[in-house]
């Protein structure tokens, strides 16, 4: 009511546009200062990407060039071509993608599910398994690689998609995304098509999954992010070029280029980097979401 | 208390009824519990199959000579795998300091950082969500690649770093094959990951102080300065300590931005515990040490948890009070 009666006030009572005023220059300092410490930050927290960039289309004697140069002399295009020919970064690109987009879609698949039952189903164990989860999120992965390692390598899952992807999808941030998600939910659409008869599978395929709609894109960027840009596990996981993926391709670069040329090097990480950069910048507002929403 | 004998047919009658409701009230019920259980299978089967049984063996791997290259003889050996992680030529406790040191360094560092960033972000301006998108920009970047790119800005012949050094008369350094300098450069590299992380948190946290406080404190003459001090810095508190949390948990794990900077050197000066677990367990095949690490991270990692929502749990109550 108050809200309304401030906002229509101005409007009636004061047609007469204000003139513009420049503040004086003292109450601009602090401003002024702001935009001084962030433009330094940028510079040095998005510098690094641009240099990368740059690099990539330089010569190797260019890139360790004294003084550096800004822009290539000579634009290197062939740098690229170069990198997929030292080592099958196609193939790379290939597996990177099988692997992010699979396990992205488990995990999405599997914590909505889960998410769900936790949030809105009523069944015997359900707070005991939810403490589980609970706890085992205090487990980091980095605990338990040697033994996971040799369960795959007894499957006979090492060197596989099966092996990159299929221990990767349990998501317990997921399940906790998600269970907020519909105990914030109100509960009477649910209560209506309960009454007239539906059942839970229909319910939730029909009904709360597509309500979820936004958080599954939120959750979804943020996995693939995750997973893209996973290393360590898949490291461990694989030996053979076949199944290597970009971020292993990149460190088998570095052992062989090494030092000399630092031109393939920043090519490579373009093609590491690049997409993850362009779907944060598409996506930043629900990948920023999901950060600091998901964990409070 | 005897009803007549009318009431009690009705009663009887409604008895039925209701336990004809109740029964098809329980089947219901069970029809969702058992869907409950269906919904909740993929994740908590994948999740015991490739994570808690992992973790058992972890535990039980821990007391034995187990060896991954030749699990056949697996022996019990009581607490020698501990006892032999503090020994002089384990290398662990080195291992252990420097994970210690990155920690005790990264986390303050990258939290003072992200609250002046946060803070420095907060109410609009023109520009304000370009700059919040530079500066989180590491933190979504893969390691690996970033990685490289500092091992290139660092190198000391033509690396921009050294160049930028040379005008004050500094000879270029090799940042990442001398101590001290080689974890310094990891310790920058991971800090540069984390500000945009802690300032994405703390923006969020600020977000929810009510524009009257400030205002109030404004109206009675308080600056910037002593505006945040007074009061953004206390209603974060509970956010502080939540990041001290997942920043010592995450700087528990460090690997991939030692593995390539680094490799752990020069002499073992980067080295942290993940990374001496992988080398025990995938290099020497000595998977007892390698586990027994893991037990002391996870007893670390818990204890750390435990300890942190216990005091912020005080916290908490003092403020309500």
């Amino acid at each position: 009511m108050t809200l309304s009666l401030e906002r229509s006030l101005p409007r009636t009572v004061a047609p007469i546009p204000e003139p513009r005023r420049r503040k004086p220059l003292a109450a601009r300092v602090p401003g002024i200062l702001r935009h001084a410490v962030l433009i330094v930050a940028t510079v040095l927290f998005f510098g690094p990407f641009v240099w990368m960039v740059l690099v990539s289309f330089k010569s190797a004697q260019e890139a360790l060039a004294v003084p550096p140069t800004f822009l290539p002399t000579e634009w290197h295009f062939d740098n690229y071509s170069r990198l997929f020919q030292i080592a099958p970064f196609g193939r790379f690109y290939l597996n990177t993608v099988v692997v992010a987009v699979l396990s992205t879609l488990g995990q999405v698949v599997t914590s909505l599910m889960a998410g769900y039952a936790f949030a809105r189903l009523k069944f015997r164990g359900r707070n005991v398994v939810f403490v589980v989860l609970l706890a085992a999120l205090m487990v980091p992965f980095e605990v338990v690689f040697t033994p996971l390692i040799s369960l795959l390598s007894s499957l006979g899952w090492l060197n596989s998609y099966q092996g990159l992807i299929v221990p990767n999808i349990p998501s317990i941030l997921g399940v906790f995304l998600f269970r907020q998600f519909f105990s914030n939910f109100p509960s009477e659409i649910e209560d209506a098509t309960r009454i007239d008869g539906a059942s839970v599978w229909q319910r939730f395929r029909l009904i709360m999954a597509p309500m979820a709609t936004p958080m599954i894109g939120s959750f979804a960027i943020l996995s693939f992010v995750y997973n893209w840009n996973n290393f360590f596990f898949q490291f461990i996981a694989v030996n053979q070029t076949d199944f290597f993926t970009v971020q292993i391709g990149l460190t088998l670069l570095q052992s062989q280029e090494g030092a000399s040329n630092f031109n393939l090097l920043m090519a490579g990480s373009t093609l590491a980097v690049i997409p993850v950069l362009v779907v944060f910048l598409l996506f930043q507002n629900q990948i920023v979401k999901a950060i600091s929403g998901g964990l409070r | 208390m005897a009803l007549p004998r009318a009431f009690k047919n009705v009663g009887s009658g409604g008895d039925r009824r209701r336990s004809e409701e109740k029964y098809r009230r329980r089947s219901m019920h069970e029809k969702e519990g058992r869907a409950g259980y269906a919904l909740i299978a993929p994740t908590t089967i994948l999740l015991s199959v490739f994570y808690l049984y992992p973790l058992l063996q972890t535990v039980v791997y821990s007391f034995t000579d187990w060896n991954p290259g030749n699990p056949g003889n697996t022996q019990f050996v009581g607490l020698t795998n501990f006892t032999g992680l503090f020994s002089e030529t384990s290398g662990f406790p080195r291992a252990l300091g420097n994970t210690a040191l990155i920690a005790a360094i990264v986390v303050p560092g990258s939290m003072a950082l992200g609250l002046v960033f946060a803070a420095l972000l907060d109410g609009p301006f023109r520009g304000r969500s370009f700059y919040r998108t530079m500066i989180f920009a590491p933190h979504i970047a893969p390691t690996v690649g970033s990685a490289l790119i500092f091992s290139y800005l660092l190198t000391p012949l033509g690396g921009l770093v050294n160049q930028a050094l040379k005008p004050f008369g500094i000879n270029p350094v090799p940042f990442l094959t001398t101590e001290p300098w080689a974890i310094i450069s990891v310790i920058v590299f991971i800090i540069w990951q984390q500000v945009g992380y802690t300032m994405i948190i703390f923006s969020a946290a600020l977000s929810t102080i009510p524009p009257s406080y400030h205002e109030a404190a404004k109206l009675d003459g308080a600056g910037v300065v002593r505006r945040f001090f007074s009061i953004s810095l206390p209603l974060v508190a509970p956010t502080s300590g939540f990041l001290v949390i997942t920043g010592l948990i995450s700087t528990l794990q460090i690997f991939t931005q030692v593995f390539v900077l680094t490799s752990g050197g020069p002499l073992g000066s980067t080295k942290t515990v993940v990374y001496w677990i992988y080398e025990q367990g995938f290099q020497f095949f000595n998977g007892g040490a390698a586990t027994a690490a893991s037990v002391l991270l996870l007893v670390i990692g818990i204890t750390v948890t435990v300890v942190q929502l216990r005091f912020l749990a005080r916290r908490d109550t003092i403020e309500m009070l």
